[in-house]
């Protein structure tokens, strides 16, 4: 019998508390080991991680590649699979490779069957793709079914065509409906990262707003805690609240570091929303049990009709080249707007073509606007990023764009040698293509059951063999 | 505290101050204080209203958010991001340092008599 049968079946709310595992956060970038121990013998049901997120940028999900290093994926997948499958309990991972796209679920997937073959394991893996095809949004424009999450570009339907990778987050309605397949490993393509825990909790018939509310504080394990950390956490579940406990003896779960949590990436403080309703944190009540150890109950739910669909979207925008140096001239520091101003004007002249400079002068309001005067005069540093329809174009433009500065005859020039400083050579680096966001949206009405694609089967690896 | 005449910058009174992505296009700011008096102190402040706040991060005030969470000595604001998250020309693609133009505003402390009048 598969873990998600066997749990399902076996596991009664009167049976006494459901303890979920959240292994990782961020699958992929080390799961601590000695804390993740602690929490397999505490017995869990269930193991939940936590693999992607649109907050590292547009470029994850547009190119497909994953953010987290491979070697260091390939290491926590296999620490997570082992612990499952020696328990006997399901494995549930979200958001697969980052952003979730069809060639990250499957390299997900590549590398969880290197493992079985490595370690000669056999599994139930049921998998969810979460790709939504670029038609059915360009419909969904045209029916007035996108609503745009924030202050978000209303799309066109070329916008949406030159996207490479649109996803949906996939939410509890269809996790549950994958775990109808005997399953020991899921893994889904984009999922919201609160029904990869919540999903099992709320088939076996735990209240929804606990179950929401504990998913939503253990998605991102112990950085509930004070201090913060990424250890391993521990949410008991019962019919009327849930208690938290770091699997770090050294990181605390206190009433105030878990409500503080509950305003963490999010607009509202009192209302999230999710596919299937909103979860509403108005009576939530947070109480310590003990130094290391908060209990929270309180959370109501407020189900919808008919669950929605957010979709993530990124389109190519060019190919980027990025040109680094630092300035320290007092002079040209105070005139280095009109003197960047000048150069590309005459590097415009050298080198036609659709390329585009983004300047982001550090040390005089890069990260945050910053008054002329306040700009600094000891150093600066340039970062100058090019983008163009071609890699060749853009690195022209960085080259020409340098060597043009480095000489540029500013008023009151003394340093007559050259303008920048480079920390190595060559200052100017191509880094990839360069994407934006065009789909931050809700699409209503979106047929759930169509667009997530849910397969499953064994996967099996068999004994290395010996070569003579 | 407030005898010394110089009004307490926010900095001084919290406990965290920080801002963070809700999603791609949007900014959220938390500040949680270290005691009842600056939250008390803050919450009235018209150094951190909504229009105050908005002219800060240049956004529009009808699209500024904010909360009061006495229960939590917390404050936190929601606002539009100036350009969609990763978009070439963003300078910060988490918005985990947009908490800074607030570490310095100075509240002004606000006395009943002090607003009669006002126009």
């Amino acid at each position: 019998m598969s873990a998600s049968e066997r749990l399902l079946k076996s596991h009664r709310v009167q049976d006494g508390p459901l303890r979920i595992l959240a292994a990782s956060g961020q699958l992929g970038y080390g799961i601590p080991e000695a804390a993740l121990q602690r929490g397999l013998a505490r017995r869990p049901h269930l193991i939940g991680c936590d693999m992607g997120s649109i907050d590292p940028g547009p470029y994850y999900l547009g190119s497909g590649q994953m953010a987290a290093p491979a070697a260091m994926v390939y290491r926590d997948l296999e620490l997570v699979l082992t612990a499952a499958l020696a328990q006997g309990i399901p494995l549930i991972i979200g958001s697969a490779g980052t952003a979730g796209a069809r060639p990250q679920l499957d390299a997900t997937v590549a590398m969880l069957r290197a493992i079985a073959q490595a370690k000669n394991l056999r599994f139930r893996l049921t998998t969810v793709a979460s790709d939504v095809a670029p038609e059915q949004v360009v419909q969904a424009l045209y029916a007035g079914q996108l609503q745009p999450i924030g202050p978000m570009a209303k799309p066109t339907e070329a916008d949406i065509l030159q996207c490479s990778h649109i996803v949906g987050q996939c939410g509890t309605e269809t996790l549950a409906r994958a775990l109808r397949e005997p399953t020991d490993v899921l893994i889904a393509g984009r999922a919201c990262d609160t029904a990869v825990f919540a999903v099992l909790p709320e088939m076996l018939g735990y209240p929804v707003g606990l179950c929401q509310h504990m998913a939503k504080i253990i998605e991102c394990t112990s950085l509930c805690c004070s201090p913060s950390a990424r250890d391993a956490m521990l949410a008991e579940l019962d019919m009327d609240g849930f208690t938290l406990e770091s699997m770090n003896p050294q990181a605390h779960a206190t009433p105030a570091s878990v409500a503080a949590h509950a305003l963490y990436e999010q607009a509202d403080p009192f209302e999230v929303d999710e596919p299937t309703g909103t979860l509403l944190l108005q009576q939530a009540q947070y109480q310590a049990l003990d130094a290391h150890r908060t209990r929270v109950s309180g959370a109501q739910w407020r189900p919808r009709a008919q669950a929605t669909l957010k979709i993530e979207g990124a389109a190519r925008v060019g190919e980027r080249c990025v040109l680094l140096a630092g300035v320290a001239d007092p002079t040209l520091l105070a005139e280095l707007n009109p003197a960047l101003q000048a150069v590309e004007a005459r590097v415009r002249q050298l080198v036609p073509g659709d390329w585009a400079l983004h300047p982001h002068i550090y040390g005089q309001g890069a990260v945050r606007p910053l008054p002329p005067a306040q700009h600094s005069r000891h150093e600066a540093g340039l970062v100058l990023e090019f983008i163009a329809p071609s890699a060749d174009l853009a690195r022209t433009a960085a080259g020409v764009f340098k060597q043009n500065l480095l000489h540029h005859g500013f008023p009151g020039r003394l340093c007559s040698a050259g303008n920048l400083a480079f920390a190595f050579t060559p200052s100017e680096l191509e880094a990839g293509t360069a994407y934006r966001f065009v789909l931050y949206h809700v699409m209503q009405a979106a047929p759930l059951a169509d667009i997530f694609k849910i397969d499953t089967c064994t996967v099996a690896g068999s004994p290395s063999e010996v070569t003579p | 505290m407030l005898s010394s005449g110089k009004p307490p910058t926010l900095a001084s009174l919290a406990r965290v101050l920080r801002s963070k992505n809700a999603g791609p296009t949007l900014l959220t700011i938390d500040i949680f204080f270290q005691d009842a008096a600056g939250y008390a102190l803050a919450a009235a402040s018209p150094a951190l209203s909504v229009p105050a706040v908005a002219a800060l991060y240049q956004a529009d005030p009808a699209q500024v958010q904010r909360h009061l969470l006495p229960a939590l000595l917390a404050i936190k604001y929601a606002l539009p991001r100036r350009l969609c998250a990763g978009t070439p020309g963003d300078g910060d693609v988490y918005g985990a340092q947009q908490h800074a133009p607030m570490l310095d505003v100075e509240l002004d402390v606000v006395l009943d008599v002090a607003l009669d009048g006002a126009p």
